[in-house]
């Protein structure tokens, strides 16, 4: 347990009625587990579920030694990027990417040049002018990917992040964020409901 | 493509409303100006008094302003983003005091709070915010229920405490729905006339519509009525603008989002707590004014209600001939919003913007200004209708052809065109097409304006304070008076008074309400 990031025990997640039986899984670091499984099966309640936005129904999820239980989404130090880039609109590309350093009470410099340093990471710095809603899909996606990993959040949560975009763009950017949380040291849990994705990306996977 | 389905003979029936308007409105306001304007006007525009009442009113409005944001927000975020029993009861009852008259709010107020918050701006700023709390919830609440709650979850997992993802996604989010929220309460609160005659102390309080009224029934001093309606118009105008540059259009995903259930005890005690203040806010003062009809110093009564047919208390004739007045102006101004309305949505489904345009004009000007200018074109010669009694329900008609115009063209727009090829197919004569492809909408909208327009008519104070003769006050003028005058007995005839308006037009707008809920109008 000490050498995992991230540890469910005993985890039994849902609305009111469980999901699934009780869940036991670890994440380590430097890990990719992609979980796979068929829609509606509690997979976006999963990853709810550890960044806190549902509460458990039963059990227990350590971030390292820490219990969260209780602990509220803000103070979780755990990233999740929607199905949706869900990109705020009235901030430029630049205040989106270092919205989590601000909150963390980064100065706006600071902020600044880390946001612009992963613009470029992602290849959009040419158009970091631009406002969220002139982004294709695509760039909208990777925008989100990086607001996510700014300031470097413990675990990485990505709910079917680029689901809505043609198969060729999203096997692209899933590259990418191999790429990316690899270089940044974050360890990952991605859903899906594609086997080919967790080929891509997989350090480990789980068959739902 | 309205205008398409419309049979020949009721093609040419837009000018109907046309002529009306620019009769009752375009002629009486261009008589008004026509009148008024002279070498002493541009002095009274210039004068240091006139300003100062500007200045006081606009502080006295950004106050009130605030008070409607902070009391209505948060009553907007538990009613339109989560799903419980007695929501929809909740929403109806924060609406009431919108449509209450605001003598009557004034009178709430008064006797609610008696000696302990004295007349002046903070009681002026309470009602204002009372009475605005409707604008702020429904508006902002309107928005709300629209933004996806996942942006506050993300914006939560990048390490935003609540009052941050507030400030920073919430707030700004709602940007629009706020501006616009505020802009409409500033311009009530700023043009107020009601509120401020009974609960203001004469000085801090004073409002344009004041002076204006002021200057037309007491001094008859014109060019300065003018130079208070001008500069009010401007400044009316003025927040319009700013509130339409400052509100932006970003492109939004349109996500048709359910209401939250409620679910964790934080959240049922927030629910719980919202709505518990919600209702004593609004109860507060109607169930005041209500106790006070019902008591005296010696204890529990109903010898005012007792009273009623006589002017024992009044001494400007009796409550019961006030209400049979009030109650047939209203009947008559439905009437006459009744065809206006109709023909206002035939001006609608031939896509003649102009009459709707025109049809919109009293939201800037303001009642007394309205009233006057009626007053001037139509009170002489071969115009002169004083002696007809109809005054006073064209104006209360044209005050409330705004709130038609804004009942009437979603409806309108709402129904399908091709019912109108469908009754052709089937055989009928145009005219018949018509009338099966639109007529219940359109009986709808006559219906809704009339309801709408009565229980303007009911609650309007500032045109009828002018309009009415000494002798034959309106019962909201009645009420003003009493409340003017010394004494235990005028304060509870004019709360006897206040109850009956709120029960009819409570009335009147559960009825108008029923006609919407039944479709009628879609």
């Amino acid at each position: 347990m000490t050498t995992s990031i991230l540890h469910a025990h005993d985890l039994v997640i849902g609305y009111e009625k469980a999901l699934a039986p009780p869940l036991n899984f670890s994440v380590r670091p430097g890990e990719i587990v992609v979980v796979v499984g068929e829609s509606g099966c509690g997979k976006s309640t999963l990853l709810s579920t550890l960044a806190g936005v549902t509460p458990t129904l039963s059990g227990d999820i350590f971030l390292g030694d820490k219990d969260l239980s209780g602990v509220p989404i803000h103070k979780r130090n755990i990233g999740l990027v929607f199905q949706d880039p869900l990109l705020f609109p009235h901030l430029s590309l630049i205040d989106n990417i270092g919205y989590s350093l601000r909150a963390s009470g980064a100065s706006k410099n600071a902020a600044r040049i880390r946001a612009t340093e992963l613009l470029e990471w992602v290849g959009l710095s040419e158009i970091a002018g631009q406002k969220t809603w002139q982004l294709s899909g695509g760039q909208a996606g990777r925008v989100a990917l990086a607001r996510a990993i700014a300031a470097k959040p413990a675990v990485l949560l990505l709910d079917e992040p680029y689901s809505a975009l043609d198969t060729a763009t999203r096997l692209r950017l899933l590259a990418d964020v191999k790429t990316l949380v690899t270089s940044e040291g974050i360890p990952t849990i991605h859903v899906t409901h594609d086997h080919r994705e967790a080929d891509l990306l997989a350090t480990r996977t789980l068959t739902w | 493509m309205l205008s398409q389905h419309l049979p020949r003979s009721l093609k040419w029936l837009w000018i109907l409303p046309a002529i009306l308007l620019f009769t009752f409105l375009i002629y009486p306001l261009s008589k008004l100006a026509a009148t008024a304007w002279s070498t002493e006007t541009l002095g009274e525009l210039t004068s240091l008094t006139l300003w100062r009442v500007a200045l006081l009113a606009g502080v006295q409005a950004l106050l009130s302003v605030g008070l409607s944001l902070l009391i209505g927000i948060p009553i907007a975020r538990v009613l339109f983003t989560y799903e419980f029993l007695g929501r929809g009861f909740i929403l109806a009852l924060v609406t009431v005091p919108f449509v209450l008259p605001t003598v009557v709010v004034a009178l709430g107020f008064r006797s609610l709070f008696g000696d302990a918050i004295p007349n002046g701006l903070l009681l002026v700023v309470i009602a204002h915010a009372y009475i605005n709390i409707a604008v702020v919830v429904r508006l902002v609440g309107a928005q709300w229920s629209t933004l996806d709650p996942r942006m506050e979850v993300t914006a939560a997992t990048l390490g935003a405490k609540p009052l941050r993802v507030f400030m920073t996604i919430t707030l700004p989010a709602l940007r629009n729905s706020i501006v616009l929220a505020a802009s409409v309460v500033f311009i009530f609160s700023f043009s107020s006339l009601g509120i401020v005659v009974v609960l203001g102390d004469g000085s801090s309080t004073r409002t344009l519509e004041q002076v204006l009224l002021r200057s037309t029934s007491v001094l008859l001093d014109f060019p300065a009525a003018l130079a208070a309606a001008i500069l009010q118009l401007v400044v009316v105008s003025l927040v319009f603008l700013i509130s339409a540059r400052i509100s932006r259009d970003e492109p939004r995903a349109k996500v048709a989002l359910e209401r939250a259930k409620i679910s964790g005890r934080k959240a049922i005690f927030v629910v719980a707590l919202t709505c518990l203040v919600a209702v004593a806010l609004v109860l507060s003062p109607i169930a005041s004014i209500l106790w006070s009809s019902v008591s005296s110093s010696g204890g529990v009564t109903l010898q005012w209600w007792s009273e009623l047919a006589s002017t024992q208390n009044t001494r400007i004739g009796s409550p019961i001939a006030a209400l049979g007045r009030s109650i047939g102006l209203a009947l008559a101004t439905a009437v006459i919003a009744a065809i206006l309305g109709g023909a206002i949505a035939i001006a609608v489904m031939s896509k003649k913007g102009f009459v709707v345009t025109l049809a919109l004009i009293p939201l800037g000007v303001s009642a007394v200004t309205l009233g006057l200018g009626i007053l001037l074109a139509f009170s002489r010669g071969a115009f002169d209708l004083r002696g007809t009694g109809a005054l006073i329900p064209i104006t209360h008609a044209l005050i409330a052809v705004p709130i038609v115009v804004a009942v009437a063209t979603p409806s309108l727009r709402n129904v399908d065109p091709r019912r109108y090829f469908v009754a052709l197919s089937l055989g009928a004569a145009p005219l018949r097409a018509w009338w099966t492809a639109f007529g219940t909408v359109f009986s709808g909208v006559m219906l809704a304006a009339g309801g709408l327009a009565a229980a303007v008519s009911l609650g309007e104070f500032g045109a009828a304070t002018l309009l009415s003769r000494t002798d034959s006050p309106t019962v909201p003028v009645q009420i003003a008076r009493l409340l003017s005058k010394p004494g235990e007995s005028a304060f509870a005839t004019a709360a006897v008074l206040s109850v009956i308006l709120v029960i009819i037009t409570m009335t009147l707008l559960l009825i108008v309400d029923r006609i919407e809920s039944r479709k009628v109008l879609t």
